[in-house]
């Protein structure tokens, strides 16, 4: 097990440079077989491995990674004096004088730099199987890009050692290692987003970098206030979660949401996701369904038993529904495809963390199912609108309005992906979840905020329902005269990868009424270290003590994406044929949509998102 | 066992019991006007005339997705009767009117596509207020499921009036009625998402409208539950209500509509919530 669980580090790791020298078949080869047998591993491992898994490496490694930490911040101050960038200097500084100062301070302890527990696992089939597809779909667009030779090997190769250091930080138990990995991923966000080299690029991915490493200091913090908070001692999640209840200090937990809500682009820190859109689609696809964002509800999730009913729990709740409502409504009034993807991903995991970071069963449950199925719909979604640009070379959703009559295939996976983003997380399923969770947990002592919370995703669902109508809207219309429908072709990587996601999103929703206790329910009893009960009672399933009309609901499922794709078919052939009603005129007109204008409020949204921000913090000192 | 049994008989005879009110609705309406109106069973022999007609579609997805906007909201309505989950059978609703706007949106026809974007934000205006009053329900039975609705001994209506009138104010949205017809408007964009369907295809359309209204009357009954009596006075209260208002208001524009929603209906089952919750 335990080399197995290596291999998923170091395979991509090794894979990396050699894709920078293959020419193009081996590389296809190569990343083709890598992504296969990552996603193998993760599948054997969630199946096969029982207990958690921890490793110890040998002393030198820690050595190296104290190393690797100093030579990375040094990177980042060249950069800031290279692209002179006085907030990125500044934060490089301020890192290394943390990092270097936690040097010579820490008292050393042996302990498990490793931990794999089921969580770890679970993030591992999201990580290798999703970002497997996204590097096999790499291959095949980044040949279009007008860029040298070596420039598109090395964007491969910078995709591979991402998935192996998303590997290594969602099993790192260790504080230093964790904060190391966690700029590990800046990076590689910053040379993905800069990818492009022109002005906007570089600007964007400039501030991705200071944001991000906003986080990296709060985890300095986070470990400086655990090695120097008596009672504490070994800095790892594992021994502060442990020791949590009776040190009752909760700053290096809230330090460590901070970093977790930048990472996940919480408001006031949802710029530099939006920015990230500038860069080729596959790397926004990496970013908003499997790597980078994911570790926001991720380390919420790992952090969830100590921060469990608390105040700081509770501004995190706060936080969280907040972005879930005005991240939708922003959405709203977006044009550009991948932006309005972009609101969403924000939106989506606000909800992701707000259910964490309430840290019951059930929500951790729900936590899970959204963090899964939206990787996999946000993937298929990214995916085709790069698929859009490379075939049809349209960015905005109001140029689409064509796309129902020359791409079919492609507006029916939008279709699809839109539906299976609005079906799992929203309407019965996790709506009455929260209601049940947000309430029961009773917000502690204020009522009135858990029914506030509890409206925010009511009204918030309700607008995520009409942004995703909205924009299917303008790409389904077709006119008559096409009725049988031909699908385009495309190549074969192209398809193959949409058709995968399509399977895994099928397979996941028939397979959901077991995997509800076989996949989610044992993961989500190892997070919040309670038995998760799944029972079933006729018609009904029973997890802890709430009841879920799961075959009625599973059908509903199955319903609305089959009958898009069943209406692609079906042919009535003795109806006659008429010509669309237009007052008998004959003019030209284009399909439109409406338009919600965001811009005058966004200040005070970001003022609000930094309120909470600051709320995070002051609660955990208080 | 006889409830099951009364419960199928009800669900099957939906369409029927729903083209009947229709039916009361036009001779009800025409009264208000002092005219005599049509029989009373007129909406049924409108029926019959369309299944006669030639059958005309703009193209097979299109018809399609009408029949199956239909087969939802019977399901919908079915869940309801059934007295299943709260949440679950708004969810169905809303799954319903996606498929209408759906089908709205997959032709290439002006009018089809205002009709959906209007439909669209008509959902948006009263699914949050609907949500809203289950929680509250759920929060004083203790579960979801509307058949435990039937088993409290004082019914709804007295426990979350504000509830009640949550709901009155949405309904004239959800069953498209002036002031707030804006998905449909005839006069304007001649009856929006339903525009390019016609004789066999239109009668899915015009039969699932019957159906919204027994969806709609028995969230009105719900407030009664067990108390017979008062749940019918409650249904036709409702029905005179819904009736003289859009006899008697002109449509507003979308804009208004939502803002109306947001502003006055939301905060009323927002209010609701809160006296329940500190109840």
């Amino acid at each position: 097990m335990n080399q197995l669980v290596l291999v998923l580090f170091i395979l991509p790791l090794l894979v990396s440079p050699l894709l920078l020298v293959l020419p193009r078949k081996a590389r296809t080869f190569a990343t083709v077989t890598t992504v296969s047998i990552l996603s193998l591993i993760s599948v054997y491992l969630y199946f096969r491995a029982d207990e958690t898994i921890s490793i110890m490496l040998p002393g030198i490694v820690n050595t190296i990674i104290a190393g690797a930490d100093v030579i990375l911040l040094l990177y980042f101050g060249y950069i800031a004096i290279q692209r002179k960038s006085l907030l990125v200097g500044i934060m490089s500084v301020l890192q290394l004088g943390g990092v270097l100062f936690l040097l010579t301070k820490m008292p050393h302890h042996e302990a498990n730099q490793i931990l794999v527990d089921k969580l770890s696992l679970f993030m591992f089939l999201l990580i290798n199987i999703v970002s497997g597809v996204i590097a096999a779909f790499a291959i095949e667009y980044i040949e279009e890009e007008n860029c040298s030779e070596y420039r598109k090997r090395f964007f491969l190769s910078v995709i591979m050692w991402f998935i192996g250091v998303m590997n290594l930080i969602v099993s790192a138990d260790n504080l230093e290692y964790f904060f190391l990995f966690f700029e590990l991923t800046t990076l590689a966000s910053y040379l993905l987003i800069s990818f492009r080299k022109d002005e906007e690029s570089v600007h964007n991915a400039l501030t991705a970098l200071w944001m991000n490493q906003i986080g990296g200091i709060a985890i300095l913090g986070a470990i400086f206030m655990a090695v120097f908070t008596p009672g504490y001692g070994e800095i790892t999640f594992s021994s502060l979660i442990a020791k949590a209840p009776t040190v009752g200090v909760l700053l290096p937990f809230a330090l460590l949401a901070v970093a977790a809500l930048i990472k996940g682009a919480q408001m006031p820190f949802s710029k530099w996701l939006l920015g990230a859109m500038v860069a080729p689609t596959p790397v926004s696809a990496l970013l908003h369904s499997s790597t980078m964002v994911k570790i926001a509800p991720f380390v919420i999730l790992r952090i969830s038993p100590a921060i469990h009913n608390t105040m700081l729990a509770q501004v995190i709740i706060g936080l969280t529904a907040f972005v879930f409502l005005v991240a939708a409504i922003s959405a709203l009034a977006q044009d550009t495809f991948k932006r309005i993807l972009a609101f969403s991903t924000i939106s989506l995991l606000g909800l992701m963390c707000l259910m964490a970071a309430i840290g019951s069963e059930v929500a951790v449950v729900a936590a899970l199912l959204l963090i899964i199925f939206h990787g996999l719909s946000k993937c298929m979604l990214f995916l085709n609108a790069g698929i859009i640009e490379r075939i049809f070379h349209w960015k905005k959703a109001s140029d689409m309005d064509k796309l129902g009559e020359v791409g079919p295939f492609t507006s029916l996976i939008v279709a699809v992906g839109f539906m299976s983003l609005l079906l799992p997380p929203f309407g019965a399923f996790v709506g009455k979840w929260f209601s049940l969770e947000t309430i029961g947990a009773g917000l502690g002592n204020s009522q009135v905020a858990g029914a506030l919370v509890i409206s925010a995703i009511a009204i918030g669902g309700a607008v995520m329902s009409l942004l995703y109508f909205k924009v299917m809207g303008l790409i389904i219309a077709r006119s008559g005269e096409k009725d049988k429908v031909q699908f385009e072709s495309m190549p074969i990587l192209f398809s193959s990868s949409m058709y995968i996601l399509l399977a895994l999103i099928f397979a996941g929703i028939i397979s959901l009424p077991f995997m509800m206790g076989g996949f989610f329910a044992p993961v989500a009893s190892d997070v919040t270290g309670l038995a998760v009960n799944v029972q079933w009672s006729k018609l009904t399933m029973m997890i802890g003590e709430a009841q879920l009309p799961i075959i009625p609901l599973f059908l509903a499922f199955l319903f609305l994406p089959l009958t898009m794709i069943i209406a692609m078919f079906v042919r009535f052939k003795g109806a006659d044929r008429a010509k669309e009603y237009m007052c008998g005129e004959k003019v030209e007109y284009r399909l439109s949509s409406f338009y919600f204008n965001t811009e005058k409020v966004t200040p005070y949204f970001i003022a609000i998102g930094i309120i909470f921000f600051i709320g995070i913090v002051t609660v955990a000192i208080i | 066992m006889n409830s099951i049994i009364i419960c199928t008989i009800i669900v099957i005879l939906a369409p029927f019991i729903g083209g009947l009110v229709y039916g009361i609705e036009r001779k009800v309406k025409a009264r208000m006007q002092h005219r005599v109106g049509p029989p009373i069973l007129q909406p049924f022999y409108d029926f019959m005339k369309l299944v006669d007609k030639r059958a005309m579609i703009v193209h097979s997805a299109h018809a399609f997705l009408g029949i199956m906007h239909f087969i939802a909201l019977w399901f919908a309505v079915a869940v309801l009767i059934f007295g299943g989950d709260f949440i679950l059978v708004i969810y169905l609703h809303l799954m319903a009117t996606a498929l209408l706007i759906i089908a709205g949106y997959s032709t290439r026809s002006v009018f089809s596509h205002l009709g959906s974007n209007r439909l669209a934000i008509s959902a948006l205006a009263y699914e949050p207020v609907l949500i809203l009053i289950a929680i509250s329900v759920y929060l004083t039975t203790g579960s979801f499921e509307i058949s435990s609705i039937f088993s409290m001994s004082t019914p709804l209506i007295a426990k979350m009036p504000l509830a009640f009138v949550a709901l009155l104010l949405i309904l004239p949205i959800k069953l498209k009625k002036s002031p707030f017809d804006v998905a449909e408007a005839h006069q304007e964009i001649t009856g929006g998402a339903e525009i390019e369907y016609s004789g066999i295809f239109f009668e899915f359309l015009y039969t699932a409208k019957w159906l919204d209204y027994v969806f709609c009357y028995v969230l009105v009954y719900l407030f009664a539950a067990n108390n017979v009596w008062l749940g019918l006075g409650l249904v036709a209260a409702t029905f005179l209500y819904i009736n003289a208002l859009d006899n008697s208001t002109a449509r507003v524009d979308y804009k208004q509509m939502l803002k109306f929603s947001m502003y006055v209906a939301l905060p009323i089952a927002f209010i609701n919530l809160l006296l329940t919750i500190l109840k």
